[in-house]
């Protein structure tokens, strides 16, 4: 039998959500892939995760549940977020884990976690779900509202319809809404592919000085994971460093490359270039710069350079793609503010200067 | 019959005047010109092109676009932008005087889309800028819109131009401050003298300006082309296809009269 756990945040379902907690979801999965192989990001908000066969390792599903929600957590936390409040719900398919998550209620008002787990088995899970109402299915209006001509509320009354009664009063649809009121749900799990990341870390003895002192030992931990990665024809999409510093808070920097590169003195000049951005931001705030104790790199979205496509029928499309990464280059070596692009904002507006405005390019633009 | 007549002796000249010399015939110290670079980039204009003799802005070339302010230079840089986008190249403005006007550009047939503008600190740090992009050798055509130009040193005009001349890059130069025109001029491998001759009205409407092109200098073919040049102001052409059959020539008045008071256009009157 198979059993599915389902992790569900409200507070990024809603129309409103701080883009920073919506970038959460693909690093809490990758948090969630040390848990279990098999992890789906189904929607905004909504993960499910295969933990059958998980309980003679990580003990109950409680405890599996607690510790999904503790990993995600402290991603959340890693990053200088608050965690939002999260669901837990445990199920025997897709449906059924993510009702339970829908479901779950905290204990305690202001808990950070609700966890429920519906029971396994066809007959106990219809037992469960008789008594629920119709509306938690996902029903259009208009069919919730024939259910309720015919004077059907609960789930029990229409799984206890025969099929071909349903399915001759309200077509496929009710009838796939009938199969989902007793329980029942096929479609499988697609499991996310686990991105791949190769890591490199160096420490010191005693504690470097400051980020100068360390550029040497970063050029090298690049080349290395460069020729690494070039016998196997790949280059990374994106460089992670984190320092551990003496009496402070870790300092993390990521970088993301415009295009698969394989150049491990640009690749490193960046990374110093933006740790030492950081180190500024700190002195400017009264911080005295902490000794590094030791240095994480980390190369992921590795990908084969050769195989990038650039865009064929408009040429400058294609050259200004090649140009994107010498523009990254310029902005770490000119700094931010410099390099604009111009683009049509209202074409038809009276006044030429409402017709067109210039947008920055570069990482602290997003361009 | 020979006589005692001594033969005349040709006067010593100084070095610094010789030099002076050699420069203005194009030859610089330090810098070869070295053989141009294959192909040219087109002005915009079929007569400049026939004018410069190399069928367009040489690549591998510094180009002073030597005009007093108003003369049209930036519509001609705009011009060059539009045309080498239109054979899919890629071109960059580097604005350090901070005046550059997407919708008057894309009004004058540049793609925005394709363009990319930098805005430096100063116009030093605009050659800079002007230099790394160069030597990237993506992009065709770079134009650096000085300004007035202050603190820009005849070393960092110098140092662009042998980047452009290595990685065949072109770059034109704009610059309104006289100091900064006249430490261009040194380094720049095409020389273009921009003056106006006459405005071009429609009844009592300014629509555009005439402007006399001439090369005084090129280090790749002989200088002294001339080109006349129709330079219409913002969207006058897109406007009306036929508003250079319908323009006509006024003439422009000495600069010591005052427009208004003897019959010169009025800017407010210009359309655009």
């Amino acid at each position: 039998m198979t059993r599915l756990l389902a992790l569900l945040w409200p507070a990024l379902r809603s129309a409103e959500v701080d883009p920073a907690l919506l970038a959460l979801a693909e690093p809490i999965c990758d948090r969630l892939d040390d848990l279990s192989p098999r992890v789906e990001a189904v929607d905004r908000g909504v993960v499910l995760l295969e933990v059958t066969g998980l309980e003679a390792l990580l003990g109950s599903e409680r405890r599996i549940a607690a510790r999904a929600v503790a990993l995600a957590r402290g991603e959340a936390t890693a990053r200088g977020l608050v965690p939002p409040a999260v669901r837990a719900g445990v199920g025997d398919n897709r449906w059924l884990a993510v009702l339970a998550a829908r479901l779950a209620r905290p204990s305690q008002p202001g808990a950070p976690a609700a966890f429920l787990a519906l029971p396994s088995g066809a007959e106990a899970v219809r037992a469960a779900l008789a008594p629920l109402s119709l509306d938690l299915l996902p029903a259009d209006p208009a069919t919730r509202a024939r259910f309720a001509l015919f004077g059907l509320t609960s789930m029990g009354q229409l799984a206890e319809l025969p099929r071909s009664a349903v399915g001759a009063q309200f077509g496929p649809l009710g009838e796939r809404l009938q199969a989902l009121a007793r329980g029942e749900d096929r479609r499988p799990l697609t499991p996310r592919r686990r991105p791949e990341q190769v890591s490199a870390g160096i420490g010191f003895e005693p504690p470097a000085g400051g980020i100068t002192e360390i550029a040497l030992a970063l050029r090298r931990r690049c080349a290395e994971l460069c020729d690494a990665l070039r016998l196997r024809r790949l280059a990374p999409g994106r460089a992670v460093v984190r320092l551990e510093l003496e009496d402070a808070p870790a300092l993390r920097v990521e970088l993301a490359f415009p295009e698969p590169a394989l150049e491990p003195d640009w690749i490193a000049r960046l990374l110093i270039g933006r740790l030492e951005q950081e180190a500024r931001t700190r002195r400017l705030t009264g911080e005295v710069e902490p000794r590094i104790v030791s240095i994480g790199l980390t190369f992921d979205r590795l990908a084969n350079p050769a195989a990038r496509q650039l865009p064929a029928f408009e040429a400058a499309a294609g050259r200004w793609e090649e140009l994107r990464w010498a523009l990254e280059r310029l902005g770490s070596r000119f700094g931010p503010g410099r390099l604009w692009r111009a683009v049509h904002e209202r074409p038809a507006a009276a006044l030429p200067e409402r017709r067109a405005r210039l947008t920055g390019i570069g990482p602290e633009a997003g361009g | 019959m020979q006589t005692d007549m001594p033969r005349p002796v040709p006067p010593v000249r100084p070095l610094p005047e010789v030099l002076e010399a050699l420069r203005e015939r194009g030859l610089r110290r330090g810098v070869n010109p070295g053989p141009m670079t294959p192909g040219a980039l087109p002005t915009g204009h079929p007569t400049l092109d026939a004018a410069l003799r190399t069928g367009g802005w040489p690549r591998g070339a510094a180009v002073l676009l030597d005009a007093p302010p108003g003369s049209g230079a930036t519509s001609l840089a705009l011009g060059s932008v539009a045309a080498v986008q239109a054979g899919s190249g890629l071109a960059a403005w580097i604005d350090a005087a901070a005046s550059f006007d997407p919708a008057g550009a894309a009004g004058r047939g540049v793609q925005l889309e394709w363009l990319l503008v930098a805005r430096p600190r100063d116009p030093a740090e605009g050659l800079e800028l002007a230099g790394w992009l160069a030597r990237s050798r993506l992009l065709d055509l770079l134009v650096i819109d000085l300004g007035e130009g202050g603190g820009v040193s005849a070393r960092a005009f110098d140092h662009l131009a042998q980047l452009l001349a290595r990685a065949g890059g072109l770059a034109l130069l704009l610059a309104n401050g006289r100091a900064a025109r006249e430490v261009a001029a040194r380094s720049a491998g095409v020389r273009l003298s921009l003056s106006r001759t006459a405005w071009l009205s429609v009844g009592r409407d300014l629509v555009g300006q005439r402007v006399s092109a001439e090369v005084t200098r090129h280090r790749w073919a002989l200088s002294g082309g001339r080109a006349e040049l129709d330079l219409w102001f913002a969207e006058g052409r897109r406007i009306d296809p036929l508003l250079p059959s319908l323009a006509k020539p006024q003439p422009v008045l000495p600069a010591t009269v005052q427009p208004g008071e003897s019959g010169e256009p009025s800017a407010l009157r210009v359309v655009s």
